[in-house]
């Protein structure tokens, strides 16, 4: 009896040997991943040293005046958010000193300053001082919400990435402010704005000196094309998403999704045609009525980052707008029917309930499809032209990063070359930016998903 | 005085409303146009293939060149030996903004069988030397202008330049009217008879076993007993189909007609014996559909070749811009993707080969096998990160792995098998996604029945996850490979060529051919790259057979969804 009752011999092995199989089969994904980095590292180490060898690592001049710049302004005002957030953080009951007023005013006074702020993005030159006034506010917003908190016991205690974030920002601002004329290999390459990597010189393999490797001028223009594609793809996109959430019947949506999908399936290049054919020519009508007017000093191209602006916008709607029906989606029905019968109208708690509550998970889409928009090669190679030079005109033609590796490799490019190594190390720094980017929207998307 | 509260509030409540009703309006219109935005693209994509005249200008003159020229020659005449025109008149229109105002003119071409007559056209502020003229076919001629602003050329009407000897342009001919043509075409049939026998069997079997009746099910009842038989007489059919129609590709279809008949032939009559011995009558059709479309769907696949089949067995579609012919550098119009339609096919088929076994192997290891630790975190993020890297960056990586020799690099050259690779690595992520998903959505009370019979882990894997997963897992290798035919950004970085004139080898790398490639969107990157609006006519056709294809392929991964959703729920 006691016999029978024994586990029979187990026939483990074929089993085992199936999971290690699955296991090298998953181990593939590392692999995969260790070959990119590894690749773009090796081949942009070998550029940087051999800009290097002629030009040395990284030098600047130090200059303190600078700090009475408009970036010496941001700086400052980081600096400003940083003490706020620490005091926030570490001496709490120094908060019960500033008034009530200060940190909860009126809301259209609330309004009236984030629409400048989103006024000031075109208005203001410096990038840096715009993004320091944001922090400002946010760190403002951060304080009055961990004042509302106090004694409720919901303040995240040990919250530390706002502090650090800002640390670095203020570092940052501060050696920009306080230094100039950038050279060597990642002086030149990070802080300068000029990029003409194919320069004359009459043994191409080498390096020579009218050759100047500015990222920046690559950089800025793909920023240009990414926010304008936001620009066009948000509204229309939550629009969309709002619309299909929480207008549509069941029956529309039924068939409106498919078709989104199928809209997110057609191809960068077709897009990057239709850019080209249709979309150019009529940037171009918009731009010769600004030219006349005055406000713009260069007649407009046919190619231009407003082109690709609009056409790489349309490519991320579908992306932003089925991410965001189902962030709307995931939102508990409990709180609409509850904001119905406290006597909201429909477009009241489709504004300030269901947005307040998916407005992470919209943020995550954003983020996403920033990336998507970032990597996007095709339709801005087609869109965007072949000039790499960056210019605050956006009707004239210009360059992004994926669209110089796809122009640059579309040569006979001989391996170890100058121009095949700089396609690497413009490659690394697209990996590392859209990377970023995707970590981050995936960490608020999971953090989105965890509070439903 | 007093203000009457009452009337105050309800004042500011209906202006409240209309507010509301104003913008929830607003916000649903936001979204329309968005949508609209994205049919009128799709829309205007397919315009250009209709535009088939000629369109140019001629550059202004200047005191470096007097006389600015443009050049037109049409190949075919458009009248015949007694002078009377065949096809509509070819006129085009010419436009400028002369010192006198807008100018335009028509001038009407008349293109004549005797090659080398010419006549030139002088345009001055005058207007033009003469408002007809006759040229020989393929005979270039000139319209020269000696203005100093931009004069405009635009085809009015009459067949374009590079149009046939009927007066249709060939991009028409691939959009509007292909070479359909319906069992008989020019006086014969255009199947052969083996192939149609089995489609129509096919059919047939499919709509008795779609909607059986007692009377359409009688004949079947002679076949009990003879199985053998019925296989063997059925297997030779297919083989001769495929042997005597030369191994084309309705043979083959043909043949794969044949023998999807014999499997649901004897899965009918089997389960027709199962059910009549278990005294149960034979149009219960729930049950006769289950014995035979037991979990293979064998009635899902046999309507879905019945109708990829029709467009080659009895419909005999014949695409010559797909399947026939290569790019005409001479000729825009004449040219074809049939190079570029091959070697998609060859670039997908090796990277399916490749990514699907890898990635759904390692959805299997992470979903049924692994404990949640570190590593296995970190494949998880890895792999949500990877389905976000830029595409162009798969394909520096291909560049560097696959094509380049030396240090890590595998040196396979330009060609399709790196192509092949490099894609395979970047559906990965996108398949292992997709097949997570889809086991996560197995029930757990699958798994754990599994279990309690007894089953060891790589049974349940493989008797009862999988089977139930495996639609799920199906769709998302469609749409990841959909995704990545569309992809041409990796492919111009490993080097896929601009002209390719005879069909691409898969294996080139290998056993020392040609390597040359190239696939549909680059074609287009590259026709669109061209200068000539002609060689963008050709673009917009390339691009809406693209569009067609990945819609095609779409589509069946949205019926397998429908259909295998279906059957779960019931």
């Amino acid at each position: 009896m006691k016999k029978s009752l024994k586990p029979v011999a187990q026939k483990r092995a074929p089993a085992d040997r199936v999971r290690l199989l699955l296991f090298i089969t998953s181990l593939s994904v590392i692999f995969i991943t260790l070959g990119i980095i590894q690749t773009l590292l090796f081949e942009a180490i070998t550029f940087f040293r051999e800009i290097a060898g002629v030009r040395g690592w990284f030098s600047f001049e130090f200059d303190p005046k600078g700090v009475m710049s408009q970036t010496g302004l941001g700086a400052f005002l980081f600096m400003l958010a940083l003490m706020m957030e620490w005091i926030s953080e570490h001496r709490r009951h120094y908060l019960a000193i500033i008034s009530e007023q200060i940190l909860f005013p009126p809301s259209w006074a609330l309004r009236s300053i984030y629409a400048l702020l989103i006024i000031a993005v075109v208005v203001v030159n410096s990038m840096l001082l715009w993004a320091s006034t944001v922090a400002l506010v946010a760190v403002w917003r951060r304080v009055a919400k961990k004042h509302m908190l106090r004694g409720t016991g919901n303040i995240d205690q040990t919250d530390r990435s706002v502090t650090i974030a800002l640390g670095c920002c203020l570092f940052f601002s501060l050696f920009i402010a306080t230094t100039e004329h950038y050279g060597g290999a990642f002086g030149e390459f990070f802080f300068q704005n000029q990029w003409t990597p194919a320069g004359a010189c009459a043994d191409r393999r080498s390096l020579c000196e009218n050759m100047n490797f500015g990222v920046n001028s690559l950089l800025l223009t793909t920023l240009q094309v990414a926010f304008g594609a936001l620009f066009f793809a948000v509204p229309l996109g939550v629009g969309c998403a709002i619309y299909l959430s929480e207008y549509a019947s069941p029956r529309l949506v039924s068939v409106v999704k498919p078709t989104l999908e199928l809209l997110a399936g057609i191809p960068s290049v077709v897009y990057g045609f239709f850019a080209f054919i249709y979309i150019g020519p009529l940037v171009v009508e918009l731009g010769e009525v600004a030219y006349t007017n005055g406000w713009i000093d260069q007649p407009p191209n046919i190619l231009n980052p407003i082109n690709g602006a609009i056409v790489v916008g349309v490519m991320i709607l579908p992306l932003v707008a089925s991410m965001s029906e189902d962030a709307l989606r995931a939102v508990p029905n409990e709180l609409r029917e509850g904001s119905l019968a406290l006597g909201a109208t429909r477009i009241e708690t489709t504004l300030r309930v269901m947005l307040q509550a998916a407005l992470s998970g919209i943020l995550a889409s954003i983020i996403l499809a920033l990336s998507r928009a970032v990597g996007e090669t095709m339709a801005v190679t087609l869109a965007v032209g072949t000039v790499a030079v960056y210019t605050s005109n956006m009707f004239l033609p210009a360059q992004t990063m994926t669209a110089y590796i796809a122009q640059r490799v579309g040569g006979d490019l001989p391996f170890g070359e100058i121009g095949y190594l700089t396609i690497f190390a413009v490659g690394l720094y697209l990996f590392i930016i859209t990377l970023s980017l995707n970590l981050l929207g995936n960490k608020v998307l999971s953090a989105y998903r965890e509070a439903y | 005085m007093k203000k009457d509260i009452d009337t105050l509030k309800k004042r500011s409540r209906r202006r409240r409303d209309v507010v509301e009703q104003a913008g929830s309006a607003s916000l649903a219109l936001s979204g329309l146009v968005g949508m609209f935005f994205l049919v009128v693209l799709v829309w205007q994509i397919a315009i250009p293939t209709f535009i088939d005249g000629e369109n140019g200008e001629i550059s202004a003159a200047s005191e470096f060149i007097p006389i600015s020229d443009y050049v037109l020659e049409w190949d075919h005449p458009n009248v015949n030996e007694q002078g009377d025109l065949k096809t509509e008149p070819i006129v085009l229109t010419i436009k400028w903004e002369g010192q006198t105002g807008a100018q335009t003119h028509d001038l009407e071409i008349v293109v004549t069988a005797n090659r080398g007559e010419k006549e030139d056209v002088q345009i001055s502020e005058e207007g033009l030397s003469t408002t007809s003229i006759e040229v020989g076919k393929k005979t270039k001629f000139y319209l020269k202008s000696v203005l100093d602003v931009p004069v405009s050329v635009e085809q009015r009407s009459g067949p374009v330049p590079a149009a046939d000897a009927s007066g249709n342009p060939h991009v028409s001919s691939f959009v509007v009217s292909g070479d359909v043509a319906v069992l008989i075409s020019n006086g014969s049939a255009v199947f052969e008879p083996l192939e149609m026998a089995g489609w129509t069997s096919l059919l047939v079997l499919t709509f008795i076993v779609s909607r059986p009746t007692e009377r359409r099910l009688a004949p079947l009842v002679h076949c009990y007993g003879r199985e053998r038989q019925i296989r063997g007489i059925i297997l030779l059919l297919a083989i001769f189909t495929i042997v005597i129609g030369q191994t084309t590709l309705s043979a083959f279809l043909g043949g794969l007609c044949w023998l999807l008949f014999g499997v649901a032939l004897l899965r009918t009559i089997e389960g027709m014996e199962r059910l009549q011995n278990q005294g149960r009558s034979l149009t219960e059709v729930k049950r006769l559909k289950h014995s035979i479309s037991d979990r293979e769907g064998l009635l899902l696949w046999s309507r879905m070749l019945l109708v990829s089949a029709c467009f080659f067995i009895p419909l005999d579609i014949d695409i010559p811009f797909l399947t026939e012919r290569y790019q005409d550098i001479f000729q825009p119009y004449a040219s074809g993707i049939r190079s570029a339609f091959f070697g998609t096919v060859w670039v997908m088929s090796i990277a399916m080969l490749v990514s699907m076994p890898i990635s759904i192997g390692a959805a299997i290891y992470l979903e049924e096998y692994a404990a949640p630790t570190r590593t296995t975190k970190l494949i998880q993020a890895l792999v949500t990160n990877l389905a976000g890297v830029p595409s162009i960056v798969f394909g520096m990586f291909g560049l560097a792995i696959f094509v380049k020799q030396g240090g890590i690099g595998l040196g396979l050259g330009p060609s399709i098998l790196a192509a092949g690779l490099t894609m395979g690595v970047m559906a990965m992520p996108i398949i292992v996604l997709a097949s997570q998903e889809a086991l996560r959505s197995v029930p757990r009370s699958l798994r754990e029945s599994a279990y309690g019979v007894g089953c060891t882990q790589w049974q349940v894997v493989k008797d009862h996850v999988l089977p139930s997963a495996m639609p799920g897992i199906m769709t998302g290798s469609i749409l990841a490979m959909s995704r990545i035919m569309g992809e041409a950004a990796p492919l111009v970085v490993v080097g896929a060529a601009a002209l390719v004139l005879f069909d691409p080898e898969p294996l080139a790398a290998l056993t020392g051919g040609n390597l040359n490639f190239t696939v549909i969107p680059i074609q287009i990157y590259f026709w669109t790259s061209e200068p000539e609006h002609a060689w963008h006519s050709m673009a917009a056709a390339a691009s809406i057979a693209l569009i067609l294809l990945l819609i095609a392929m779409n589509s069946i991964a949205i019926v397998l969804r429908q259909h295998f959703r279906k059957r779960l729920n019931s």
